[in-house]
This record gives structure tokens, sequence and C-alpha cells, in this order.
């Protein structure tokens, strides 16, 4: 036990001293005050100011409804041109020229028939900007419906109120209780548990075979075998590696503990009030998720890193080792990416399959667990289910391991995989 | 203090010193060992014994079985057959890791790992307490002039100073065996004969050593007792010594500066000569039963040489080995140390 723990300690203290560890340790928060302030500017609508002018070739004053309908949101500035239809190639021309240094950015050309046929033509800088496009869409279509009915007589106001939109508060309803969640705030939650399982399995995963293949290619391994048993020294890898990702996992945890609790600050940064800032729906965690979410990085990660130990093992290089890693990084990540559909359907068959099944189930069920209800039984059955096929896979690869560590030359093929599990 | 073999007609009072002072039991003691690989068998019922105090050198050409051997005597691998008694206890070496001190022969060390950090982890884990091995390797350092570099990390070392880190390794922690898996191969010459020292201090101060080698001369220097195995079996062990005398004769060196071909006569004259080994700058004699030395000198100078060294030896290490495993033993059918189940 004792010597488990030298091994623990130097595998821990050497990884944490890289600079691969220090560097991604701070990029992680970094990137979660990146990801906070993207979804501001999206959410913002990329409040880009944008000059546009109406050129108005009809005769019936819908030309100036529009002109108030499209000047409503805050950062458009519309104008309107009265012209005839003869005109219309003469003043065309020079607002393109207008377009051209950019002092305008585009204009719309708007005829009698507009309001029967629907037909408008825009001409303009910004025609590529799918937010602009569709929020120019929208007005118009809302303008021709008020001016159609007006048109048949319909009271205008009558028509803005029966155009009062749908506004729906979630709800997340967890264990027959109401909870302070919504939908948006459960998705966000689910897929941040997504992302950081994904990315700490497969990394921490790839960081034990990358230490294995290093003690076989350098030598080391003859020295240490003959004062550990290989299963001391699989053992002690694995956990000590397992110990960095944690205390990363912890280091990102705090520190995105702090940037929610503290998002005012981070957004004033940004130029965002307050009041934006509250707007932005925040997932509620609780201790069970927290609990859930370790388990399953910690069962997910011995799972993988025995499997990734054992692909060392057999390997002569590094360039070798990658290449054998292929099946069982394929074995992880192709599930993973399916599980997309999880997020979007967290109680659906497909969501319960993969969370039963041992090589899934480690993102599979913290996200499943995120996004809605889990009866215990299935939660209960995923444990045991993972926590047999550990046992089973950890035995394979500590076999596998044992023999491979000392081999050099030719990889083995499946036949001698199976005579190296039985030998001894 | 290292005379050359040669110029000493009788040396046992010397390699015996050791010997003398030991207890008489028995450090090392593999019985019947046997070990298959898929295509061959690497060692075939090998059987040695090391006692305590004891230099002993596990000769062999290339692809006899040595790796193997020090692999299955370290519980590396396991036998196919026999057993191996480390200290006559029944437990293997990585339980007894504490005692041993083990050097394999592909060298390597952590390279990004700080030296002083790396020695602390080699003897923690072989059992070592931490405050102990601190101390020690720094102490260790010191002796080898590396005391500058104990925070550096190992790959901003010279080769050179990387080998003396391993070899501190394989020290540090005071082992009572020392188990070197040729020590000497890839080792300059200063290094080599700093490494020559310190091993011999060791022995001096009771340490047991096996360690094995192709290089006759290095174990002639160094042996109490040798074990010679060729293609995976012994061919003969013993005391140095004994081996020199049972397996020698009467060995006569001579060198000439004139006429060598007039005395190439005298060399194949079978009543006086059975063998002779002609080096170029000397030729080494095996003279006949009863032939006399003097007499051999007479003739060679009645051939009209002008000699310029005439020595009555022993038979070198070099020679007996030839003698018994022929030169065709350095081309080992198979390479046994690395061979893949």
């Amino acid at each position: 036990m004792r010597k488990i723990w030298v091994v623990i300690r130097r595998e821990f203290l050497e990884k944490v001293r890289t600079k691969w560890f220090i560097i991604s340790t701070v990029m992680g928060p970094l990137l979660m005050v990146g990801f906070i302030a993207v979804s501001i500017f999206m959410a913002e609508g990329g409040a880009v100011r944008r000059v546009i002018a109406i050129v108005d070739l009809s005769s019936a004053n819908f030309g100036q409804q529009l002109a108030v309908m499209l000047n409503a949101p805050e950062q458009w500035d519309v104008s309107r041109l009265q012209a005839g239809e003869e005109d219309l190639e003469r003043v065309a021309d020079s607002l393109t020229a207008v377009v051209g240094r950019e002092e305008l950015d585009g204009y719309l050309i708007m005829t009698d028939d507009a309001v029967e046929t629907g037909r408008l033509e825009y001409r303009g800088s910004n025609v590529s900007s799918l937010a602009d496009m569709e929020m120019l869409q929208r007005l118009l279509q809302q303008s021709l419906l008020i001016a159609r009915l007006d048109r048949v007589g319909v009271d205008p106001r009558l028509v803005s109120e029966a155009q009062i939109p749908v506004r729906m508060r979630t709800v997340n309803i967890r264990d027959g209780q109401e909870t302070e969640e919504s939908a948006e705030s459960v998705f966000i939650l689910a897929y941040v548990m997504w992302i950081a399982l994904y990315i700490a399995i497969l990394l921490y995963g790839l960081q034990v075979m990358g230490s294995v293949v290093e003690e076989k290619t350098t030598r080391v391994v003859e020295v240490l075998i003959s004062s550990l048993k290989p299963f001391q020294l699989l053992a002690g890898k694995v956990i000590g590696v397992g110990a960095v990702g944690l205390f990363q996992l912890l280091i990102w945890g705090l520190a995105g503990w702090v940037i929610i609790m503290r998002r005012d600050v981070v957004l004033e940064a940004f130029g965002v009030e307050a009041t934006t800032a509250q707007a932005i729906p925040l997932p509620d965690v609780s201790l069970a998720t927290g609990v859930i979410f370790l388990s399953y990085f910690l069962l997910g990660y011995f799972l993988y890193a025995a499997m990734f130990a054992a692909v060392a093992a057999m390997s002569n290089s590094e360039a070798e080792a990658r290449q054998a890693q292929t099946p069982v990084v394929m074995l992880f990540v192709i599930p993973s990416i399916l599980m997309i559909g999880i997020l979007q359907q967290p109680g659906g068959s497909m969501a319960v399959a993969f969370s039963l099944i041992p090589f899934t189930a480690p993102i599979a069920m913290p996200v499943r667990w995120a996004g809605s209800a889990v009866p215990f039984y299935e939660l209960m059955g995923s444990i045991v289910f993972l926590v047999a096929a550990l046992c089973l896979v950890t035995w394979v690869a500590a076999r596998i391991y044992r023999v491979g560590i000392l081999m050099y030359g030719k990889r083995p093929g499946l036949k001698e995989l199976v005579r190296w599990v039985r030998a001894g | 203090m290292w005379l050359p073999r040669r110029m000493v007609r009788t040396h046992d009072g010397f390699t015996l010193g050791n010997m003398g002072a030991m207890q008489n039991d028995t450090v090392v003691d593999v019985r019947g060992i046997t070990k298959r690989f898929a295509g061959h068998t690497a060692v075939r019922e090998l059987s040695l014994t090391v006692p305590r105090g004891a230099v002993y050198g596990l000769l062999g050409p290339n692809g006899a079985g040595k790796t193997t051997t020090i692999r299955m005597i370290m519980d590396i691998i396991g036998p196919d057959e026999g057993s191996v008694h480390l200290f006559g206890s029944s437990q293997t070496g990585r339980d007894l890791s504490e005692r041993i001190g083990y050097l394999p022969e592909e060298r390597g060390l952590y390279r990004k790992m700080r030296v002083s950090d790396l020695l602390v982890f080699l003897a923690e884990a072989k059992g070592v307490q931490r405050k102990r091995a601190k101390h020690d390797a720094q102490r260790w350092l010191e002796r080898l002039g590396l005391s500058d570099w104990a925070e550096q990390k190992v790959d901003q070392l010279s080769k050179g100073m990387q080998q003396k880190v391993q070899f501190i390794s394989t020290l540090l922690h005071g082992p009572d065996l020392l188990i070197l898996d040729e020590p000497f191969s890839g080792f300059d010459p200063v290094n080599t004969q700093l490494m020559k020292d310190v091993v011999l201090e060791l022995a001096r101060g009771g340490t047991t050593v096996l360690f094995s080698t192709h290089i006759m001369e290095q174990a002639e220097k160094l042996c109490d007792a040798v074990c010679i195995i060729a293609r995976g079996e012994k061919v003969l062990d013993g005391r140095l010594a004994e081996v020199k005398r049972t397996h020698g004769g009467q060995h006569v060196i001579v060198a000439v500066e004139q006429g060598a071909a007039s005395v190439d006569s005298v060399f194949r004259d079978a009543a006086l000569v059975t063998k002779a080994d002609n080096y170029g700058q000397y030729a080494e004699l095996e003279l006949a039963q009863g032939a006399d030395p003097q007499h051999v000198l007479e003739r060679v100078l009645a051939a009209g040489a002008r000699v310029t060294r005439f020595e009555i030896a022993e038979p070198t290490l070099h020679k007996i080995f030839i003698d018994l495993v022929g030169p065709e033993a350095g081309t080992a059918p198979a390479e046994g140390d690395d061979a893949h189940a």
C-alpha cells in the first residue's frame, strides 16, 4: 500500500508541475468567461447600428407605416424617400453609390402591389447577415399584416393586441417538486456536464496512456518492476492521474462558481448592465448532482484509463500507441457524439439505454440526471453495471499490462492477447 | 591495485581475499531454471550459487541468456521450471527490493523528472524511507560530482551524467546484493573506472555483486567466481582461480621483433606447443604436457628471433572462454534476451 502511495505521489506531483497542467487550468475559467461573453453578444443580436433607406414608389401611406415599424428596433435608423416609378433607376444608382461609401447599409424598394403580392426588394451590403435579414423579414411580415387587415377595415389597435406574443415560463419538476430551474438552465447544466465529462475522461485517460508509454519507451519500467508489482504500478498511476483530474475539475468548479456568483463584475467588464445579467438563466447545481457528476467521472475515468493503459502496454512507441488507441477512443467518442440527442430528450429510450450501458453510462447518466428525473432503480442499475464492467476490464487490462510492459517488438495480435490474459 | 593478471603467476591469495572474509552462506541460489519463449529455449536447467561477499561474473556471448537469467533472479519474469532463492529465503527479488540493487541492461530514467526527485522516488519504490532516501541521494550526488545537477531535469544532463544517475539509483539504498546487467556497456573509460572503483569498494565492504558481461577482460579483473553460459546452458562455473587451473594448462606469451617467420616453425612443433594463437603483436602458446618454457625460449632464440617479451602466463579468461564456447558462439541462433513471448 505504501508503495502504491509512492507511485501516486510521483504521478500527481510530476503532472501538476507540467506546463500543460498549468496552462489548461488557467484556460478553463478564461474559456468560461469567453463563453458567457459570446452568449451575451448573441443574445443582444449583435448590436450593430444599421442605416437603411426605404425607396417608396407607392401612392398609399403604407410606406410611412413601414418606416415607423422598421424604426422600432433601437439600433436601426430607417428613413423614407418618396420617388416616382420613372426615377427608380436614377435613385437606385445614387443609393448604391452611397452604400458603396458605407454611409448606408442598404435600401428597400417598395411598390404599390407590395401589400397584395408581398413582393419587396432589399439591396444592401448586409444581406449575408442572417440576423438582419430575419429581423427585416419579421417586421415586414408584421407591417404587411397590419396593412392588409387595415384595408378590410380592421382596427389597427385590435391587430396589435392580437399580435401579443406568447411568453411561457418553464419550471422543472424533479421528484414531484417544483424547482427554480427553467428549461434553459436545465439544458445548460446538462450541456456543461456533457462537455466536461467528455473532455475530462478522454483527456485523463490519454494521460495514463502517455505515462505508461513513457515508462516503456524510456525503459524505466524494468527498474520499477524490480521493486513494484505491476498492479501496484498500474494502480498508483491510474489513481495519481485521476487525482490530478479531480484537482483540476475542483479548480475549474471553484472558478466557475466564483464567476457565476460575481457575474455582475464579469459582465460589467463586457459593458453589460446587471439587469441583463439576471436574465441569463443559471443552472441550479444541487449537492446530489455534484456527487453524481464526480462519481461518474471517476468510474468512467477508471474504466477508460485501464483500457488506455493496456493499449499503451502493447505498444512500443507513442506513435504506435496512438494507432492502437483508435478502438478505445471510438468506443468512447462515437456514443458521446450520438448522445447530443440525450440533451434534447433526457427521458427518451436512447438516453435510458445509454445510461445503463457501462461504456456510455459515465456521460449519459449524469447528463440524464441533469436534464430530468431519473428513477432510483435505474441509477442503481447503471452504477452496478458500471462497477461490474470496471472490475472485469481492470482485471483484463492489468493482465495485459503485466505482460506487455516488458515486451518489445511486434505488437501482439488478438490471439496473443488472449494468451497474455490467460497466463498466470 | 589491479595488476595485470598475467604478470602474476599465482594469485590465489589475492582473488580469494574477499572469499576468506565471507561467511559460508549463499546469497543467490539458482536451481535448475528453464525459460522458454515461443520459438526457442532461452535458458535451460541453469543452476548457480553466489556466496556472500563474492564478486560473481555471469559470462556469455550476446544472446546466451544472461539477461533472461538475471530477470528470472529478479522475478521480473518467472522461470518455467526451477526456482530462485535469495538470501536463503523464499521471498522474491521484488519483496526483497530494499536489499537488492538492480541495474538493467536497458538503461532508462524519467526524462522530465528532477534528478534528486527521481532518485528519491526510485529509492522509495524499493521501500526506503523518504528522509533517508533524500539524505543518501545528496551524499551520492556529491560523491560522483553531480550535486550541482540535483535540481536539473534528467534530460538536461549529458549521457554520461545520466548513466551516473542511474548507477546511483541502484546503490542509493545500500543494498546487500548488487545485480548489474552489462554494467560497463556504453560507459566511457573514465566513468567505467569510476564505476569499477565504487563496485569494488562496496564489495570490500561486504556487498555481494553479481554482474553479467560479454567482455572477458572486465570479468577477469573483477571477479572472484564466474559462470560461463552459452546458448542458454551452463558451460562451467567456479572460482576464477580454479577455472584457470583446471582449464588452463601452461601458457607462454612471446613477442618477437625480427624473424617472426622463423619462429613459426617453433610454434608448430607439436612436441612443445599444442595450440598457438598469433595476435600479431604477440602470440599466446599453450604448451604440451611436460614441455619446459625454458626450452621454448631457447628454441625461439636459436631460430634467430629478437625477443621483446617472454612471459609465463596463466591462460586469459578470454582464451578459456573461446576454447570452451567456440568462436561461433558469438552468433547465437536467436536473440534470447529480448525475445517476444
